[in-house]
């Protein structure tokens, strides 16, 4: 376990010990990140006000480079910025990629030592990042008071997501900035008109109950849709998240396949049973599609990413108005683990010393608490678990306490987060989507997608005491 | 039956027309629409339009930058291309020597690579002479993959230009460079002018180059467009704007060249 | 250029002239081509990931090329793509060649000007925006492809949300942008005719297949290869109207060889794998490409 510093950062700071906080996989996952010796003036410092313009100070005119995605949380914090920029004379450079072409443009710059001070990592990269050494893990940064939010509090995001996000093998790399959870988007109109005056609690209840008494193919109108476009929507989006609730996994303990194990088979063959009451196409739906679906009323219910609240309260977007409702997302016989997913910011090890050090003061500074309500109302989703207790953040956003909900408890693994997960997502994502179409069964499909990815990990060197077995 | 023939020859310009503008047209109208309308089952033919697309796509000041950086790499590759490319193809088509049809076949390879795989040492090397995110590195990519179209079709178009024409200026004291300048060059046109037009189309739409070779200083039109995909949410009217407002300048271009590609001047010189 | 200089008493050519002429033009390609294609050579003959860069990039012989020829996707897709250009090359040559004689006619003169700048548009549409187009077109619901079709009385059709279906969407995409380039290449050939050769034989016959067969078939045989030769090299490195249109879905329906390469070469970074298979197409496009030239390729004399 590296080096540790946040106990004495985070301290005792009684006031942001939410219950929450208490929950035991929490203490778990934080332990990791509980052992450094505070160095006596950060324990003073606390408490305070952090300010940043003296903290920045030695960083005037430092030009940072990063890349941004276009989507809410990155425009909230585009709005953001000139505020930062001001405050500290530190210049943040953003290129706005698509998501697909992200990952390639940062392998890119991190393998020839480019000008990438700040690395947008999402939960499926960490590994990979990590591993290569690309990222700085924070406690390198934190245990420098100079350059340190006394407020960091690290125990203020919720576990799941810095554990899922931030961390890997136990050492805690990026803090979480832009933060999802898979969520039950439904016309509450439509569950009225057909006899439910509640979401399904239940994956049992919403395919046996629910989907049959909202479909009707005659009239267009289906109970369910499940965004299934070949790709990461397909193996994260569909696949994952229909093998976890049933107790399934991808892998063992030994990193075989677990795919043909009783549990996968039962998740696998309850979302083709499920596809009865989709759409017929959903295998060529992204999130988009899905999301009008239920916007224009042709779908009941969809499982989709919270950050679509937006798009499904805008009248512009969505005929919903007040039929929408929220709830989190259905649980399966293993309970509750809904899809997971979101970027964490880190600090680029290529970047010079000075960069690192301002692009940490702009990392805490994206993620602090005192930013969080200003992000989460200029359309941004924070990580930190205070502010949505603000009771003025919770009546305006629907989708806060279902959220908040969903992040008590989940698989960081629900995709594996390891450096191979690129390659395995793509042969998940080629069978997957084969077994919806009935080109191969769920059984042979399984097998497909084991003795490739088994494939891969062998090469990996995962089968040979070589490497680690974390994802 | 010449009136019938008549007929149908405009029956046919028409339907070409229409098929070639309809996708064409499909977007235009889409811009115009807004989310509801764009997203109606079945679609709407006549809607209320509005131009929040627009006023969107040109808030963002990228969408003007990003024309004008199409533009300049554009006319600079698709120029260079044709400067150097046509007294090649004037060799290639009046000179005999030695391996003359290895080198064309190695002008006309060069478009057979396979970008994915070039893109990494590009990047490389641009990277270590300080050429990422500048015009120059793009306009030196595109250049070799305009030059085979420009000596392929120019080969071919001053091949067909007829030999006496060359034997009188000879007569007349002309240089080897005189024949290609004042010969071959204008009665080549319509050929140069297609090839122009491939080229200036290909560097206007590539997209993978200009994504791995450009940060910010540098991004074209199509990177801007596909920025706006973010695999998560398809603001369909906004990136219909977009894709109008990027067929704009290549549709003026064509017109610019467009009367070249007719044969009246070949004609005209012939006589 | 040394031979700019006018040389008045000078007839014929020099050993050396046809070397000034085609010199700038070796020379740029040479300078900005040689680099990178040595790079990929020598890349397929190593270990070369990006994302397992710590390991280094050791030299592994042609264990690329043994692993590429024997992995099935990378047939499979290449089968694919053959099979694509099979069904779109037929129309594109068939209809370009119509639209290039219908444009060649006399007559109409606006009409056609319109229309022959109407087909620049397709062409000139980004790629990566006429798969999102396709989307668009091709969807269920809201798509219009359906509506059209609906005019005859055929039902709505989920184009993309089956294999067949999405095959076809990518090839009506890819024949609507391509169809305009042939054209314009069968018209820039039909230009090429003697207008006097033209003329008198149109004065001999009425019959316009004779006129095509006998007079202007010469001049469209080069554009005919050059249009066979580009469209196979392009068709075998089409990447962004498939990958934003379907992704290579639904199932492995659309992966083409290119989404292939792109998946391994830039989802993996696996360059030494991908090196080696785009060295291969590189092959079989150069094997291509000389079948074209000799069975279609003669000198107009």
């Amino acid at each position: 376990m590296g080096a540790e510093q946040e106990a004495g950062v985070i301290g005792t700071k009684g006031e942001f010990m939410r219950p929450l906080l208490r929950n035991v996989s929490a203490a778990i996952a934080l332990l990791g990140s509980a052992l450094w010796a505070a160095p006596p003036a950060e324990a003073q410092a606390q408490g305070q006000a952090w300010d940043i313009a003296k903290a920045a100070a030695p960083f005037k005119g430092t030009q940072l480079n990063v890349i941004f995605l276009d989507r809410p949380g990155y425009r909230a914090i585009i709005k953001l910025l000139p505020e930062f920029e001001k405050q500290t004379g530190i210049k943040v450079n953003y290129e706005i990629v698509p998501y697909e072409n992200t990952r390639e443009k940062e392998v890119l710059n991190f393998n020839s030592q480019g000008d990438l001070s700040i690395a947008l990592v999402d939960l499926v990269w960490i590994g990979e990042f990590a591993e290569n050494g690309w990222i700085v893990p924070i406690n390198k940064l934190s245990g420098d008071p100079a350059i340190t939010d006394p407020n960091l509090n690290l125990k203020g995001f919720f576990p799941l997501l810095l554990d899922a996000f931030g961390s890997w093998g136990g050492t805690t790399y990026g803090l979480p900035f832009d933060n999802y959870s898979g969520l039950l988007f439904y016309n509450k109109c439509m569950l009225k008109d057909a006899g439910f005056d509640k979401p399904p609690a239940t994956w049992d209840e919403l395919a046996r109950t629910y989907a049959p008494k909202l479909t009707d193919p005659a009239k267009k109108q289906y109970g369910y849709a499940l965004q299934s476009l070949r790709g990461e929507t397909q193996s994260a989006d569909s696949f994952m998240r229909m093998l976890w609730p049933a107790g399934g996994s991808l892998l063992d303990k030994s990193f075989r396949s677990n795919l043909g194990g009783k549990d996968s088979q039962a998740g696998l063959q309850f979302r083709q049973n499920l596809m009865k009451y989709m759409p017929p196409g959903v295998v060529s739906w992204d999130h988009a599609e899905a999301v009008n679906a239920l916007a224009q009323k042709q779908v009941a219910m969809i499982t989709e990413w919270s950050a679509f609240y937006s798009t499904l309260t805008d009248p512009k977007t969505s005929k919903l108005g007040d039929c929408l409702g929220v709830a989190p997302e259905p649980a399966g016989t293993a309970g509750r683990l809904p899809a997971l997913g979101g970027f964490s910011l880190a600090v680029a090890s290529q970047a010079p010393e000075k960069e690192q050090k301002a692009a940490w003061i702009f990392i805490q500074w994206a993620t602090s608490e005192a930013i969080a309500k200003p992000y989460v109302q200029a359309g941004g989703v924070s990580g930190r678990m205070a502010v949505y207790d603000d009771p003025a953040v919770k009546t305006a956003y629907q989708f806060v306490d279902p959220m908040v909900a969903s992040w008590q408890k989940g698989v960081p693994e629900f995709r594996p987060r390891f450096p191979a997960w690129p390659a395995v997502s793509e042969i998940v994502a080629e069978f997957g989507s084969k077994m919806m179409l009935g080109e191969v069964t769920t059984e042979q499909g399984a097998k497909e997608i084991g003795t490739r990815m088994e494939a891969i990990l062998q090469k990996e060197g995962y089968y040979d005491g070589k490497k680690k077995l974390i994802q | 039956m010449p009136r019938v023939g008549r007929l149908l020859h405009g029956a046919g310009l028409l339907a070409v027309f229409a098929v070639t503008i309809f996708p064409f047209y499909w977007m235009v109208s889409s811009s115009f629409k807004t989310q509801t309308d764009l997203l109606a089952s079945p679609p709407v033919w006549l809607f209320t339009p509005t131009l929040a697309n627009y006023a969107e796509v040109f808030a963002d000041q990228k969408v003007v930058g990003a024309i004008v950086n199409s533009l300049i790499v554009a006319v600079f590759s698709t120029g260079l291309a044709v400067v150097l490319g046509t007294p090649a193809a004037f060799a290639l088509a009046r000179y005999e020597f030695r391996g003359k049809s290895d080198l064309w076949f190695w002008f006309i390879s060069n478009r057979f690579i396979s970008p994915i795989v070039l893109a990494l040492p590009i990047y490389l090397v641009a990277q270590n002479i300080g050429l990422l995110d500048t015009h120059l590195v793009l306009i030196l990519v595109y250049i070799t993959f305009i030059l085979p179209i420009v000596v392929w079709i120019c080969t071919d178009q001053f091949r067909s230009i007829p030999r006496d024409l060359e034997e009188a200026a000879r007569l007349e004291g002309a240089s080897q460079f005189d024949i290609f300048w004042r010969i071959y060059l204008p009665l080549g046109v319509p050929g140069i002018a297609v090839s122009a037009i491939f080229g200036f189309i290909f560097s206007w739409n590539e997209l993978l180059y200009a994504l791995v070779l450009t940060r910010r200083a540098v991004q074209t039109a199509p990177v801007v467009a596909t920025s706006f995909m973010s695999g998560y949410e398809l603001p369909w009217g906004k990136i219909m704007a977009t894709g109008t407002v990027i067929v704009l300048p290549v549709t003026i271009f064509a017109l610019l060249v467009s009367r070249h590609m007719v044969r009246g001047l070949t004609m005209g010189a012939t006589k | 250029m040394s031979t700019a200089r006018p040389r008045p008493f000078y007839t014929g050519y020099g050993r050396l002239t046809p070397l000034w002429f085609l010199a700038p033009a070796v020379l740029v390609l040479l300078v900005i081509g040689i680099y990178p294609t040595l790079f990929a050579v020598v890349t397929s003959l190593r270990r070369y990931n990006l994302t397992r860069s710590r390991d280094g990039f050791p030299f592994v012989g042609f264990a690329n090329y043994q692993q590429v020829l024997g992995d099935p996707t990378f047939w499979e897709t290449l089968g694919r793509t053959a099979k694509f250009f099979l069904c779109v090359m037929p129309f594109e040559v068939a209809l370009g060649l119509g639209v290039a004689l219908l444009l060649h006619q006399p007559g109409f003169r606006g009409l056609r000007a319109l229309a022959r700048v109407s087909l620049v548009v397709p062409l000139a549409t980004t790629y990566a925006v006429v798969g999102l187009l396709g989307r668009l077109i091709f969807n269920r619901d809201f798509g219009i492809a359906n509506s059209l079709i609906g005019l005859f009385g055929v039902p709505s059709f989920d184009w993309l949300g089956n294999s067949a279906g999405a095959f076809a969407a990518i090839c009506v995409m890819d024949v609507w942008q391509w169809t305009p380039f042939c054209a314009l290449i069968f018209l820039s050939g039909l230009s090429m005719v003697p207008v006097e050769i033209e003329e008198a034989a149109r004065l001999e016959t009425a019959s316009k297949t004779a006129l095509l067969r006998h007079v202007q078939l010469p001049y469209l045989l080069p554009g005919l290869t050059a249009m066979l030769i580009l469209r196979s090299a392009d068709v075998l490195k089409l990447f962004d109207v498939v990958f934003t249109m379907t992704r290579g879905g639904p199932g492995a329906a659309t992966e083409l060889i290119s989404v292939y390469i792109q998946r391994v070469g830039f989802r993996v970074f696996d360059l030494g794998t991908a090196s080696a298979q785009a060295l291969l197409l590189l092959v079989i496009t150069i094997i291509l490409a000389r079948v074209y030239i000799r069975f279609f390729y003669r000198e107009i004399e």
